[in-house]
């Protein structure tokens, strides 16, 4: 049915009051659970990334890949997730990595946040895994770029984290051309 | 009251209906609840703010469909919470009776809403309003709202003798449940459960798509028994060679057989049983054979049978859930009416609006997508269609204008037209547009005929408008309004008759579902191509293939087509060649509002049903891609977007001619054209320079706007191609600037950026830039030709 006067609204705000008090509450100073993340890691090119579990709906095989014409080189093609298409990018062409070619071993780390909706293209994925984010360090004086732009941060094991709300909502990321 | 009002109030009615259900059940949820009095203070307050909300919104609700009872009780209910919310009145059992009573009674009223049974209740509905107000007076008579004893017997004394002061059928009846009190529990009518179920489209959409997807495994079941049906087949060729073999095989039993008649030695003997024993095993073999082909043809036909049945319950199944999704076209055309009385107001014109099948049913999708085309072309008929009342009335017009919107079924399509009685398209000022865009050569604009000139209106940047307004005039929205209609496997057109008014026409397909294609190879890749958009497929020798003014052409009807080669438009790789020239070349040809061309596919593979899906939200717009379908074997393929195709046909022919015109002119020592180059980065200052020198052009870059400011003083330049995005001063200042130079006001800007949305590229048009490329899709041809166009 089509939407009426949503009577929603009041909820809404109910909730939206709720969250707003619920924010207001002073964190705990020793307070070790806050500022964990939940981190995707995956490999790429040989180079351990990760990903905030937020941005990922889901992760799945990359098979039966189709390469679309007339786009450019960061996007890998489409695939079918369950009747919709879902578009592939290669993150390697934006981090100027060494292109090893695909695999059957190859993953798809579905990124979205309700707005924007693509596919990442991952080797290996290594896990799940809960990280501070205090022990991230800003950035590396050797990532250049692009690969700065999107950084979260890099662990104490040089592990990078890609902040994946960035990647999303770089405008960058989309195709729009006419002919 | 005309029908179409009476139709329309009934399905108000049946909106508000199901709305109003909602509003009560919030109200009843929320009553229980602060009934119970288990929740904090805080979270009642909370509770009574719903319920005072929902109360209201049903009120407005009621009023709008003039549902005078409902409104009544709604408005009691509403002060007495607002009483409440304001803590001026305790809660009682005694209020949370009279409460549900009035609640009961707004299902009952709700129930006859539409019914026309609305008169015996009304008496009880009258009452209960009383005793609201009974409530609220009482209220204020109470000094001391916490002694709850004193409102109770306050209420019992004045409330409950109330009714007998009535003598109405009611107490007859005996549903006015007053004694609840003592704790009896109302037994009002329940409602009958609602027949509509409001389910959010998003999950509607998704079950749709699950559904859509049995299309592959219908497509899939359906090659299944093409490829055992061929397992089948492959049996006569055995059989063939079987009987052939036969008189052989007589002939060695025969002899065989002769043989143990004459008694011939042993050895003879034995290797004739050895004989018998291979023919008697061919015969087994044979037997075993045949048996297999009949099982075969058995599981083929089932199979056959179980593929007929599944296609048929997934086109079901599929027409079903479309059906779901269908809605009349009333629900997009309903806003009209009242933009267009407030728009036409607005500019201080006299338009009427007239709408015509408005209940004939599309897809869903389709009319969310149509609805930007179609606020954009009602715009444009009240801003420069139809003219003021005074430009009529000196027309001999009348002094009011009309917009027709018809809508019209047209076999599995949906015609929709909206036309004006205004001033018509001027031809001469699309023909001025069109030059002052210099998509077309000059020469060629003066002779394109009425209806070629016409088609120009939906290019992008063409505006017959002389200024902008905040409605329209930038030339952007009618092609933005073929895009779209475009990507949902429409075409729109446009007729015009000066002072007679203007016509655009959309024909859309009833559903976003399926369609026919033709599915194409090229090297390993398949492609699709709407069905709709092909006009013939070919085979041709390839002699047959012409070259006439530099460009491959074929002659089609006595006519002669150009050729293009898919792939290279595609820009795919180039494929190595995959057959003989002796060989037959396959090609598609492809056309769009009059304009046919050829094109050279490896492989014209088959016609099939195809489910147009999008590219999702990344790929927002691709070139020459519209968008991707599923086929049979789960894999994706590309669906080609046909009016693209041309156009990069076109400018890729174009682009080939305009090299080989470069040789010609390099011979004569002509004055090269100079450039100034404005970029921040060294990169693509060097970059630019490079591929603008070996073009032909002399070259000078400046870092900025600013400095390309100060090497304007020591040169003239023929073009300026500048980047947006730059310290001190950008592109689009650097553009003003110069429009805004005497001298320099006329030099072309071509921007170059990497701000690829459309408001910027409407900020480069405001400015006055006369060509917008986008870095992302920078390839040189596309500039260099765009540059080609402006000096």
């Amino acid at each position: 049915m089509r939407e009426i006067t949503p009577p929603e609204n009041d909820i809404q705000r109910i909730i939206l009051k709720k969250r707003a008090a619920a924010l207001a509450v002073e964190p705990k100073e020793d307070g070790t659970e806050n500022d964990l993340i939940e981190i995707v890691e995956f490999l790429l090119a040989d180079e351990y990334y990760a990903i905030e579990s937020v941005f990922i709906s889901e992760v799945c095989h990359l098979k039966d890949l189709t390469p679309i014409p007339c786009t450019p080189a960061f996007v890998l093609g489409v695939i079918n997730l369950r009747g919709t298409i879902l578009s592939v990018i290669d993150l390697r062409t934006f981090f100027e990595l060494p292109n090893k070619g695909l695999s059957d071993l190859n993953k798809v780390i579905v990124l979205n946040d309700g707005v924007m909706e693509f596919g990442l293209l991952a080797d290996v994925i290594r896990g799940v895994r809960l990280i501070s984010v205090k022990t991230l360090q800003p950035s590396l004086p050797t990532l250049t770029n692009i690969r700065a732009d999107y950084l979260k941060g890099v662990s104490e094991e040089r592990l990078v984290v890609l902040d994946g709300g960035k990647i999303l909502s770089d405008q960058r990321m989309v195709v729009h051309e006419d002919v | 009251m005309t029908d179409k009002e009476a139709a329309f109030l009934k399905r108000l009615l049946v909106t508000f209906k199901i709305e109003a259900q909602e509003h009560l059940q919030g109200m009843c949820a929320g009553l229980l609840r602060l009934e119970k009095k288990e929740d904090s203070a805080e979270e009642r307050a909370e509770l009574v703010e719903i319920i005072f909300r929902e109360a209201h919104s049903l009120k407005g609700a009621a009023r709008a469909v003039n549902q005078v009872e409902i409104e009544s009780l709604c408005q009691g209910l509403e002060g007495i919470f607002a009483a409440l919310k304001k803590n001026a009145l305790p809660t009682s059992a005694l209020i949370f009776d009279l409460l549900q009573e009035v609640l009961d009674s707004l299902a009952l009223a709700l129930a006859d809403v539409g019914a026309g049974r609305t008169h015996k209740n009304k008496a009880l509905q009258r009452q209960l309003v009383r005793r609201l107000e009974e409530v609220m007076r009482l209220k204020m008579a109470v000094e001391v709202p916490d002694t709850l004893t004193d409102v109770e017997a306050g209420l019992q004394e004045n409330v409950v003798p109330l009714p007998t002061s009535f003598d109405t059928p009611i107490q007859e009846q005996g549903t006015i449940p007053h004694h609840s009190a003592y704790g009896e529990q109302n037994v009002a009518p329940h409602p009958a459960m609602p027949d509509t179920v409001r389910v959010s489209t998003d999950r509607l959409t998704s079950v749709l798509l699950q559904a859509e997807d049995l299309l592959a495994a219908k497509f899939a079941s359906s090659q299944r028994v093409l490829d055992m049906r061929s397992a089948s087949a492959a049996f006569g060729a055995w059989k063939k060679e079987w009987v052939r073999f036969q008189p052989v095989l007589q002939e060695l039993k025969r002899t065989g057989t002769r043989g143990e008649a004459c008694g011939q030695n042993s050895d003879t003997l034995e290797l004739q049983r050895s004989l018998t024993r291979v023919l008697d095993f061919m015969d087994w073999n044979s037997d075993a054979i045949m048996s297999l082909e009949a099982r075969l043809k058995v599981e083929t036909t089932s199979t056959e049978r179980d593929s007929r049945v599944l296609g048929g319950m997934v086109n079901n199944l599929l027409d079903d859930m479309k059906q779901v999704l269908m809605f009349p076209f009333a629900s997009l055309l309903e806003i009209l009416p009242k933009i267009v009385r407030d728009l036409s107001r607005d500019i201080g014109k006299n338009i009427e609006l007239e709408i015509r099948g408005e209940d004939i049913e599309i897809d869903r999708r389709i009319l969310e997508e149509l609805k930007d085309p179609l606020l954009h072309l009602v715009r444009n008929c009240i801003d420069h269609g139809i003219e003021s009342s005074a430009e009529r009335l000196a027309k001999g017009k009348q002094a009011g204008g009309t917009i027709r919107i018809t809508v019209l079924p047209l076999d599995d399509k949906v015609e929709l037209t909206i036309a004006d009685d205004g001033g018509g398209i001027s031809l001469e000022a699309v023909r001025s547009a069109v030059l002052k865009l210099g998509t077309v050569q000059g020469d060629k604009v003066a002779t394109l005929d009425d209806q070629e000139l016409l088609a120009h209106v939906f290019q992008s940047g063409v505006t017959t408008s002389p200024i902008i307004t905040e409605i329209s005039g930038r030339g952007l929205g009618l092609a933005i309004v073929r895009e779209k209609v475009e990507k949902m496997g429409g075409t729109v057109t446009v007729e015009t008759a000066p002072d007679s008014g203007t016509t655009f026409r959309i024909v859309l397909p009833l559903t976003v579902a399926t369609f026919r294609g033709i599915l194409v190879r090229l090297g390993g890749n398949l492609f699709v191509l709407p069905a709709m958009h092909v006009a013939r497929v070919l085979r041709i020798k390839a002699e047959e293939v012409k070259t006439v003014e530099n460009r491959e052409t074929i002659s089609l009807d006595g006519e002669p087509v150009s050729l293009a080669r898919l792939a290279a438009v595609l820009e795919l790789p180039a494929p190595p060649a995959e057959r003989g020239a002796s060989e037959l070349l396959q090609m598609v040809v492809l056309s769009v509002s009059n304009t046919r061309i050829a094109f050279l596919v490896d492989e014209i593979v088959s016609e099939l049903e195809v489910l147009h899906k999008g590219l999702g939200r990344q790929l927002s717009r691709v070139r020459n891609v519209v968008g991707a379908t599923v086929l049979g074997n789960g894999r994706v393929a590309p669906v080609l977007n046909v009016p693209d195709l041309l156009k990069s046909a076109i400018r890729m022919a174009d682009f080939s001619s305009l090299r080989g015109g470069d040789n010609t002119t390099g011979d004569s020592p002509a004055r090269r054209n100079l450039v100034l180059v404005v970029d921040d980065s060294i990169t693509t200052r060097t970059l630019l320079k490079n591929i603008l020198e070996s073009a032909g052009y002399d070259v000078v870059t400046a870092v900025d706007g600013i400095d390309a400011g100060t090497k304007f003083t020591n040169h003239r330049f023929d073009i300026v191609v500048s980047d947006v995005e730059m310290p001190r001063m950008n592109g689009f200042d650097l553009t003003a600037a110069i429009r805004a130079d005497k001298v320099l006001k006329d030099v072309p800007v071509v921007l170059v950026t990497a701000l690829a949305s459309r408001e910027h590229q409407e900020r480069g048009i405001d400015v006055g830039a006369n060509a917008y490329i986008v870095k992302s899709r920078f390839d040189q041809s596309n500039l260099l030709e765009v540059m080609k166009k402006l000096v």
